[in-house]
C-alpha cells in the first residue's frame, strides 16, 4: 500500500489529564476510504484519541500525520481542521443559528465562500441527509436525529477529506439511530475516510472495515468487525462484548 | 408541561404563566415610569418657582450626567470584554493581570478611585515629566470630565469583566469545540458562535450595571464635574430650599433610571431567540 493512500497515521502517542494517563501509546493508521470503529468501556480513552486528531486535545509524546500534515504547528492545527469534519455526540449545533445558518456560516468564515454559494451548498447537503424542508427552524425545534444529521452536514459543508464520529448516536432517542447511520452509512459508501467511536454493532458489521477495542489508554486489538464480534482473541475484549451484547 | 396537568390546576396556574406575568409586569412599570414624568410636570406648573426654575438650573447638569454615563458605559463595555476574556485566558500572563485588575479594583470605593484619579493620577503624571524631561508630561492638567469618565470605566469595567466572564462560560463548551473543529479561529469562534450567545445571557446584569452607572456617577460630583447633583447643590447653597431641590434631583434620577429599566427589559425580549 503506498503511503499516499494513508489519510490518518498515529503512532505511540501518549495524552495525560493531570494524573489520568488517558492515552498509553495509541498507534494505529487509517487508509483512504477506510472506516474504522473504535468500541470500548468509558474511560478507555476514545473520545480523547479522535479529539487528538484534529487538536481538539493536544498530546505529550509521539506523533499524527493527518493526509501528510504533521500536527505540530499552529497553522497546520488549522489546516488538518479544516480538512477533518469531526460529530459529537451532543450534537453542538450552534443555538443561536437557524439550521441553514449552521451550514452557511462556517463555510463564509473559514472557506470564504459567497453567500449564495454557501447556500447551494447547503441547500444540497440538507437534501442528502434528508432535512430539506427545516432550513428555518433552530436546532431547538428540531429532533435529536435531525440534529445530528444536521450537524453531520454542517462538517460536510467544509469538504472534508475524514470524517471522525464520537458516539455520534448514544444520546438518540432508540427510534431515531436508525436515521443517522442510515446517513453515516451512505457517506461510508461513497468512500469517505471515517473514524466512528460507537457501539452499533450492525454499522461496524456493514461498513467498518476493521473495528479497535481500546481499554485503558491503550488498543488492545483490531480485527475485522466479523472476527472481533464473534471470536475475539483478548478475555479484556470478550469481557467487555459480552457486557455490551448483553444490554 | 400543561399537557400533563389537569384542566382545574391548570386554569389555577393560568394567572402565574412566564408569557403573562411579564407583559401586565411591563405595562405596569411603564405606567410608573408615566406616574414619576406626571409629578415633575405637575410640580413644575402647580409652583414653576422653585420646581421649574430647579429643573433649568439643573438642566445642563442633567446633560452631562447623561453624557457621562453613556460614553463611560461604551468603553465600559468594551474594557469588559477585554478584561472578561482575560480572566478566562490560558496564557498564565494575561490571565494574572486581568485576575489582579478585577480583584484589585473591587477592592476600593468607586468614590475613592474617583478621588485618586482627580487629585493624584495628574500630579503622577506631572512627576514622571519631570522625571523623564517631557515637558507634555510635565505640564499635564486634569480635565475633570475625563479623569471622572476615566475612573468610572476604570472601576466598573472590572464588575463588567465579571459578567462577561459568567456569561461566557455560561455557553456550553461543545459550542466553541464544533466552531474550532469546523476549523474556526479562536477570535472567529468568539465572535461568531460565543459571544452571540452570551450578549443574550448578559444583558439582563449588563443593564443592571447601566442603571447603577447612572446613579454612581452622581458621585463625580466631588471632583469638580458640574452634573446634575453638582448643579443640585450649587442651586440649594443660593436659594436654601433643600426639600425642594433634593425631591426634585431625586425625581430626575427616577425618571431617568426607570425609563433606562423599561429600554434594557425591551432590550432583553427583542434579543431572545427560539428556544
Ligand atoms: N478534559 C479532561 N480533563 C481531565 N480528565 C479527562 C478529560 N477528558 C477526559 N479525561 C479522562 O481521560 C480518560 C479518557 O476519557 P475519554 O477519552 O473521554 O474516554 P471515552 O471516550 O473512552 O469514554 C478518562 O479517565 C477521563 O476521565
Ligand atoms: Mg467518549
Amino acid at each position: 500500500m503506498s503511503s499516499s493512500e494513508l489519510m490518518i497515521h498515529i503512532s505511540d502517542v501518549h495524552k495525560r489529564f493531570g494524573r489520568v494517563h488517558a492515552l498509553r501509546g495509541v498507534s494505529l493508521d487509517v487508509q483512504k476510504g477506510e472506516v474504522l470503529v473504535i468500541v470500548g468501556p468509558s474511560g478507555s480513552g476514545k473520545s480523547t484519541l479522535l479529539r487528538c486528531i484534529n487538536r481538539l486535545e493536544e498530546y505529550e509524546t509521539g506523533k499524527i500525520v493527518v493526509d501528510g500534515i504533521h500536527l505540530d504547528s499552529a497553522e497546520n492545527i488549522n489546516a488538518v481542521r479544516r480538512e477533518v469534519g469531526m460529530v459529537f455526540q451532543s450534537f453542538n449545533l450552534f443555538a443561536h443559528l437557524t439550521v441553514l445558518d449552521n451550514l452557511i456560516l462556517s463555510q463564509r468564515v473559514v472557506r470564504k465562500r459567497s453567500r449564495n454559494e454557501a447556500k447551494d451548498i447547503a441547500m444540497s447537503l440538507l437534501k442528502k441527509v434528508g432535512i430539506p424542508e427545516k432550513t428555518n427552524a433552530y436546532p431547538s425545534q428540531i429532533s435529536g436525529g435531525q440534529q445530528q444529521r444536521v450537524a453531520i452536514a454542517r462538517a460536510l459543508a467544509m469538504n472534508p477529506k475524514i470524517m471522525l464520529f464520537d458516539e455520534p448516536t448514544s444520546a438518540l432517542d432508540p427510534e431515531m439511530i436508525k436515521e443517522v447511520l442510515d446517513v453515516m452509512l451512505t457517506l461510508a459508501k461513497e468512500g469517505m475516510t471515517m473514524v466512528v467511536v460507537s457501539h452499533e454493532m450492525g454499522f461496524a458489521r456493514a461498513a467498518a472495515r476493521n473495528v479497535i477495542f481500546m481499554d485503558e489508554g491503550q488498543i488492545i486489538e483490531e480485527a475485522p468487525p466479523e472476527e472481533l464480534f464473534t471470536s475475539p482473541r483478548h478475555e479484556r475484549t470478550k469481557l467487555f462484548l459480552s457486557k455490551v451484547l448483553s444490554l | 408541561m400543561f399537557t400533563r396537568r389537569k384542566p382545574e390546576i391548570a386554569e389555577q396556574e393560568l394567572a402565574r404563566i412566564p408569557g403573562a406575568e411579564n407583559y401586565s409586569r411591563i405595562d405596569v412599570w411603564w405606567w410608573l415610569v408615566a406616574l414619576v414624568v406626571g409629578v415633575v410636570i405637575l410640580l413644575s406648573v402647580i409652583s414653576p418657582d422653585p420646581y421649574w426654575r430647579i429643573i433649568l438650573f439643573v438642566r445642563d447638569g442633567l446633560g452631562i450626567t447623561v453624557f457621562l454615563t453613556v460614553v463611560a458605559f461604551v468603553f465600559i463595555l468594551i474594557l469588559g470584554m477585554l478584561g472578561g476574556l482575560g480572566r478566562l485566558s490560558k496564557n498564565w500572563f494575561v490571565h494574572g493581570i486581568a485576575t489582579l485588575y478585577v480583584e484589585l479594583v473591587r477592592g476600593v470605593p468607586l468614590l475613592v478611585q474617583l478621588i485618586w484619579w482627580y487629585f493624584a493620577f495628574p500630579v503622577v503624571i506631572q512627576q514622571i515629566g519631570k522625571w523623564l524631561h517631557i515637558s507634555i508630561l510635565a505640564n499635564y492638567q486634569s480635565n475633570a470630565i475625563v479623569l471622572a469618565i476615566f475612573g468610572l470605566v476604570f472601576c466598573y469595567g472590572a464588575y463588567m469583566s465579571e459578567i462577561y466572564r459568567a456569561g461566557i462560560q455560561s455557553i456550553p463548551k461543545g459550542q466553541m469545540e464544533a466552531a474550532r473543529s469546523l476549523g474556526m479561529s479562536y477570535v472567529q469562534a468568539m465572535r461568531h458562535i460565543i459571544l452571540p450567545q452570551a450578549i443574550r445571557v448578559i444583558l439582563p446584569p449588563v443593564g443592571n450595571e447601566f442603571i447603577s452607572l447612572l446613579k454612581d456617577s452622581s458621585l463625580v460630583s466631588v471632583v469638580a464635574v458640574a452634573d446634575m447633583t453638582r448643579r443640585g447643590r450649587e442651586f440649594m447653597s443660593t436659594h436654601f430650599n433643600p426639600i425642594e431641590v433634593w425631591t426634585m434631583i431625586a425625581l430626575l434620577y427616577l425618571v431617568l433610571t426607570l425609563f433606562s429599566a423599561r429600554i434594557v427589559s425591551w432590550l432583553e425580549r427583542k434579543t431572545e431567540f427560539e428556544r
